[in-house]
């Protein structure tokens, strides 16, 4: 006879395995996590850093091309990273300093290279680098001193950090916050359309004549507030932690309006998820799927840069990467609307597709 | 044939008038038909009751009705408007208390009426006030900024019927008011419907309680897996079964030639075994039970016990089922039916 703890215990154990065979979508999200974690998380934190967007200038006068100028180009533009369609930098020549020096604020160019005339006294190469990662400064300054003495020239460089000696730990603390917009959102909004769902509570209200899109749009309106309260929280708590000092009013006010639109697009994202599933555990699988994909990719941990192509596009859709870029450009390098407008462009582009999701795929019957 | 229903349509007596209604559920395992082609109408103002046990395709009609689930086939109109293309305006002028608790028990009963009002359009204006008077006729009025969660199971259920009445609709639907009430819940339940009633409104209960049909429903619809039985007024329905008592004998086992002797006596109309009760329906009951007692000892069948009664609304369903309401699950098999002739 089977003693009765056993029997019990085997009673429990044959419950569990039948749930757990019996929803095959859990089974598959929880191989497929780990699976993910290694591709995307091993892509997008070890890859190589390529294509650098470099401008290099000479200085003037006089207007001819030194050969140390023409050859360091060249050899700068064709160091190689393991195989040829993976060089290290990418040169633009550019005729003046001013310009390539716009166009390193503006965020074209993570570096400017100026090197000397034949009439300059000191013969040093000026670099200028976008410091606002901790990787890409170090990567060029190597790439510079293996040129010059390759070439054998024994010129000084000199190195101008132009956004100052900025921290992993600053750089990493802007990319929290995004997460704090998504995590709360995915707490909040979504969750409660599937409580609703999931506790029968829909059928009292699907009986009056509320719309779909108001349904939808009340509930990433709640999203967005829950949201913002978390994202403001953890934008003061990295300021205080990382010692980030904002430059002016004026940033202020665009770090609230990059977070308030931000949590926009990433609830609706979220909600547009919600609005299909009907139990908390399948929505809790794919949203813990979609914030390790949405996360790695958004450049908060590593620049994009240095991601492989195919990982890249997904930050193209990927909220979170316009949210970190357009946080970094502004708490970190003092950049205004003319470099973040266009992540706040595709940000509201992106919301509003999912809106539309959000609203078309909400199920309206109990069907 | 579209002009015909059209024309009935339109007929000022009907509010809701149902067409060869079906619905089948279908999953990769098996497909259940849920209602099986149902043609019925409901009059304006009446309590008309869907009477079935669980699973008999009640609920599956109110939701097609209420605009939650689509017909398979058929067609249905309420108040006019057709079920699957004027959802839009058969929900503003419909109230729905579905089956399951739908209150968000987080809230006060304040503030799901209030979420309710908003959803109905009722007017900002007259809404607080439309609250209070909702909550005093359920006897919330106390409860009112109290969450929902710290209910009783019959102060939630009637919240929800007021609920279900915040914008006065012209139909109301009860799916199973009072399952799992106590009987003074239920009592006060029963009272709040037939108030309700009293303000012109329609009002369609489903119930496996034949009690509460009985009490509340002017027409009754029997429905079994699917398919409507029987729909009349409790008078009509008593007509339907023969007249005169009923007389049920408990015994161990029955004799087919001691039920076919006592079928030849006169004044019995007819005879059906169950198990273990032999039910016999006469004209006179106490006048022939003498005679059946002698057809028992004739064939020396011990009898158990005897009652004599006055046929009721469960004695119809047995009658029209072949079983009673709450011992079948809807789904049981044609032997299972044994029929009075």
């Amino acid at each position: 006879m089977m003693p009765v703890v056993l029997k019990s215990a085997i009673a429990i154990f044959k419950r569990d395995i039948k749930k757990f065979l019996s929803n095959p979508f859990i089974i598959l999200m929880a191989l497929l996590s780990p699976i993910m974690f290694l591709v995307i998380f091993g892509n997008a934190m070890g890859g190589t850093l390529t294509h650098i967007p470099v401008g290099v200038v000479q200085e003037v006068p006089p207007y001819n091309d030194t050969p140390l100028f023409t050859s360091a180009a060249y050899q700068l533009n064709h160091i190689d990273q393991t195989d040829y369609n993976n060089k290290l930098l990418d040169v633009t020549i550019y005729p003046d300093e001013a310009t390539a020096k716009r166009d390193l604020a503006n965020g074209k160019l993570s570096a400017v290279i100026v090197f000397p005339s034949s009439v300059s006294n000191d013969n040093a190469v000026r670099v200028y680098v976008d410091s606002s990662d901790s990787v890409t400064p170090s990567l060029v300054e190597g790439a510079i001193t293996q040129v010059l003495q390759s070439l054998g020239a024994k010129n000084p460089i000199i190195v101008d950090k132009i956004y100052g000696d900025i921290t992993y730990l600053q750089f990493f603390g802007v990319g929290i916050i995004m997460m704090a917009i998504f995590t709360s959102t995915s707490f909040g909004g979504g969750i409660a359309l599937i409580k609703d769902r999931e506790n029968g509570i829909h059928e009292g209200y699907l009986v009056t004549p509320i719309k779909r899109s108001s349904i939808v749009m009340g509930i990433i309106a709640s999203g967005t507030v829950r949201a913002f309260i978390a994202g403001f929280t953890i934008f003061w708590v990295d300021l205080l932690i990382t010692g980030i000092i904002l430059q002016s009013f004026q940033d202020f006010l665009l770090v609230v309006l990059v977070i308030l639109i931000a949590c926009v697009g990433v609830t609706s994202l979220v909600v547009s998820f919600a609005s299909r599933f009907a139990s908390q555990q399948e929505y809790q699988a794919i949203i813990g799927f979609l914030n390790l994909i949405l996360f790695f990719t958004s450049g908060a941990f590593y620049p994009v840069i240095g991601m492989p192509g195919w990982l890249r596009w997904i930050t193209v859709i990927n909220p979170e990467y316009y949210g970190v870029h357009a946080l970094r450009s502004i708490m970190l390098k003092n950049q205004g609307f003319n470099v973040i407008g266009i992540d706040l462009i595709a940000l509201l582009i992106f919301s509003t597709a999912m809106i539309i999701l959000g609203i078309v795929t909400y199920r309206r019957t109990l069907e | 044939m579209a002009q015909g229903i059209a024309d009935k349509v339109t007929d000022n007596f009907t509010i809701i008038r149902i067409d060869h209604l079906s619905k089948v559920f279908a999953s990769k395992t098996k497909t259940v038909t849920a209602v099986n082609d149902v043609s019925f109408e409901v009059m304006k103002g009446e309590i008309f009751g869907l009477l079935g046990s669980n699973g008999a395709g009640k609920s599956t009609l109110i939701r097609i009705l209420t605009t939650l689930l689509s017909p398979t086939s058929g067609q249905a109109f309420v108040n006019n408007y057709d079920i699957t293309t004027d959802q839009e305006k058969i929900r503003s002028i419909i109230g729905v208390c579905p089956q399951n608790y739908t209150s968000d028990v987080e809230l006060t009963a304040y503030d799901n009426l209030e979420f309710y009002g908003k959803l109905q359009n009722v007017p900002d204006s007259i809404l607080p006030d439309r609250i209070m008077e909702l909550l005093k006729m359920a006897g919330l009025e106390d409860r009112a900024y109290m969450p929902v969660g710290t209910f009783s199971g019959g102060m939630k259920r009637k919240l929800e019927i007021v609920r279900a009445f915040i914008h006065r609709p012209l139909i109301l639907f009860l799916d199973e008011p009072t399952i799992g009430l106590d009987p003074e819940a239920r009592r006060e339940v029963w009272q709040q419907i037939m108030m309700l009633n009293k303000e012109h409104t329609t009002i369609i209960l489903t119930t496996h309680y034949m009690d509460e049909a009985e009490k509340l429903c002017g027409r009754i619809a029997f429905v079994d897996r699917g398919k409507l039985l029987a729909l009349d007024s409790m008078e009509n329905l008593r007509q339907l079964i023969p007249a005169g008592d009923l007389i049920e004998i408990g015994v161990a086992h029955m004799d087919p030639l001691a039920e076919e002797a006592i079928r030849k006596i006169d004044l019995v109309n007819a005879v059906s075994v169950v198990e273990h009760t032999v039910t016999i329906s006469a004209t006179n009951g106490s006048r022939v039970i003498t005679s059946i007692i002698v057809v028992f000892e004739q064939y020396a069948l011990p009898i158990i016990s005897i009652s004599i009664r006055s046929p009721s609304l469960e004695d119809i369903f047995i009658y029209l089922t072949g079983k009673g309401i709450d011992s079948g699950n809807g789904t049981c098999n044609e032997a299972d039916r044994r029929k009075l002739p």
